[in-house]
């Protein structure tokens, strides 16, 4: 077996030993800790270990099984967070696409113009202060008001748009910094032999800015992610993983572990993403075969 | 075009029947605006460079001498002063590819192999693949690093990475070779090798060099003139003509000449005057 081989195993078992202790953790306190919780005069320190607010893996695991209503031939538990989590990824990767298409397309503007970094580089990074619960209802009112050429402004467009809103940022500061990696040394060489900004740009600056990039794209996808689940919320649009968790939350009461299935949903679903940006960029330094990082 | 007479006399603008020199520079001025106020970095600089020579410049950090190697290159537009590269502007000597050039730093790109670096000035100049390969593979071997194409920068030592920048600057067979300090980052045997290379190179293809170097003795060694600067502003100090006995078997670095030379650029450099024409 080759050294990067095992190294990938043994990261890898590092992660699942560490989800199997915190599983551990949590099934412990579950079934040890106290029901009521535990404080000293009146101010809980130690949180309740009941079934309703921490169920056992076990239950959370058998909800899964469970129809989600009481009427034959309805879809499970484990069927609708499946169901709600592909939804939502599909919505997500759109809103990654479109951030970093908008972030990177930010970025070559900003290298290339001086005075664009200037105005707007402060402005990108203030963009992302701004709550997206306040964002959600302006960009979900656009719909009836806005058509996209043949096509209306529908709820699954407004996640997108929210979702891109969240991921372009990591992108634009990312490959700007990457793009001005290259050391002064370099940009003379280029300008030596005459090169056009366009030839500077994809044989120089880019190739540079993989390193940045590649982490940049990683972070827009967590946060992309993130994005569509908070404006499947605040938007109230159907269908996805944040819905779900919604519509769980509020059947606490009766299933108590159905929210944390749909919440385990959301989390397996950030991995996967995260999982799916590593895997190209593992193709890509394939290709490029060459070490990674920031020199 | 006349043929080359031997030893050209003076420089200076080209009299009739005489070659153009290969680099003229005349009356370059050149400032910058700092945050301390503007500094002059080159102040009424004139030199011409004869084709197929050797010439270095030298002197104190700040003299300019790098300053004024990129003005050559186009690569720093001067306050004042006309550049002509060929018979041609600076600007047109850069986008025809007159010269060559070499920095003290190899500045190899990472992601590309060895010969692919080599190959960079041809591929953005549209010379075909196929084509591109072998010219790199010619220069690797020229400068004895055939069997490293395939290679990472980063697996090759300093000196290696140098030579590899040395034959990319050569890729396209320029006339002129503007070189800053390119071994001055190197021990000093590497360095004593790669001088005795670039020469034969330079020999071979009958290519002028403009080179910069700290080094007094890298300076006589390598050059048939030696331009000596002074910082603050930067001016030409001195201008010490070199003619070692090469070729005769014995070694130039042990020659009476050489240390006579090393002498006189020493002195130049402290600001006493030099014999005119000092070449005995």
């Amino acid at each position: 077996m080759s050294g990067a081989a095992a190294g990938a195993l043994r990261r890898a078992g590092v992660v699942l030993a560490a989800v199997a202790v915190l599983a551990a953790a949590w099934e412990l306190y579950a079934s040890f800790g106290p029901a009521d919780g535990a404080g000293i005069a009146g101010v809980r320190l130690l949180p309740r270990a009941d079934e309703r607010s921490m169920p056992h893996l076990g239950t959370v695991l058998s909800t899964l099984g469970d129809p989600e209503v009481a009427v034959p031939g309805a879809r499970t538990v484990g069927e609708a967070v499946l169901s709600g989590a592909w939804t939502t990824l599909r919505l997500a990767l759109a809103g990654w696409a479109v951030g970093a298409l908008v972030g990177a397309a930010l970025a070559v503007a900003m290298q290339r113009l001086r005075l664009l970094e200037d105005g707007l580089l402060p402005w990108v990074v203030l963009s992302q202060t701004v709550p997206i619960i306040a964002l959600a209802p302006v960009v979900a009112g656009w719909g009836g008001v806005l058509t996209v050429g043949p096509l209306a402004w529908t709820p699954a467009a407004s996640v997108v748009v929210i979702s891109a809103f969240l991921a372009f940022c990591p992108v634009a500061v990312g490959l700007l910094r990457g793009l001005q990696a290259p050391s002064a040394l370099c940009e003379e060489l280029f300008a030596s032999y005459a090169a056009s900004w366009r030839q500077q740009l994809l044989r120089l600056r880019l190739p540079a800015s993989l390193p940045f990039l590649v982490p940049a794209l990683r972070l827009a996808a967590a946060q992309a992610v993130v994005g569509a689940i908070v404006a499947e919320i605040s938007t109230g649009t159907r269908g996805g993983i944040g819905r779900l968790i919604i519509e769980y939350a509020q059947q606490a009461t009766s299933s108590p572990a159905r929210v944390h299935a749909a919440v385990w949903g959301a989390a397996a679903l950030g991995l996967l993403v995260a999982a799916l940006i590593t895997l190209a960029d593992v193709a890509l330094r394939r290709t490029r075969a060459t070490p990674g990082g920031p020199a | 075009m006349s043929p080359s007479t031997a030893a050209p006399a003076t420089p200076g603008p080209a009299g009739p029947g005489a070659t153009t020199p290969m680099v003229e520079v005349r009356g370059l001025t050149q400032r910058f605006a700092t945050a301390g106020g503007t500094v002059t970095a080159l102040d009424g600089v004139d030199l011409a460079v004869e084709r197929g020579r050797f010439v270095s410049l030298i002197g104190p950090s700040g003299c300019g001498k790098s300053t004024l190697l990129r003005v050559v290159a186009d690569l720093i537009t001067p306050t004042s002063g006309q550049v002509l590269v060929g018979g041609r502007s600076a600007a047109a000597a850069r986008r025809e590819q007159d010269y060559g050039i070499a920095f003290q730093s190899a500045g190899l790109l990472e992601w590309r192999t060895v010969a692919r670096n080599v190959e960079l000035p041809l591929e953005l100049h549209g010379v075909g693949r196929r084509e591109r390969r072998a010219r790199a593979l010619e220069l690797l071997q020229l400068v004895g690093l055939g069997d490293v194409a395939g290679a990472r920068p980063s697996q090759l030592s300093g000196g290696m990475q140098q030579r590899v920048a040395i034959a990319r600057a050569l890729a396209e067979s320029p006339p002129l070779l503007l070189m800053d300090e390119p071994f001055g980052a190197l021990d000093e045997m590497t360095r004593e090798r790669l001088q005795d290379e670039l020469l034969g190179i330079a020999a071979a293809a009958g290519t002028t060099v403009l080179f910069v170097t700290h080094s007094i003795p890298e300076a006589v060694y390598l050059s048939d003139r030696v331009v000596v600067m002074s910082a603050r502003p930067g001016r030409i100090a001195a201008v010490v003509d070199v003619d070692l006995p090469r070729g005769t078997g014995t070694d130039v670095r042990e020659a009476p000449e050489f240390f006579a030379r090393v002498t006189d650029v020493r002195e130049a450099l402290r600001g006493a005057p030099v014999r005119a024409g000092a070449s005995a």
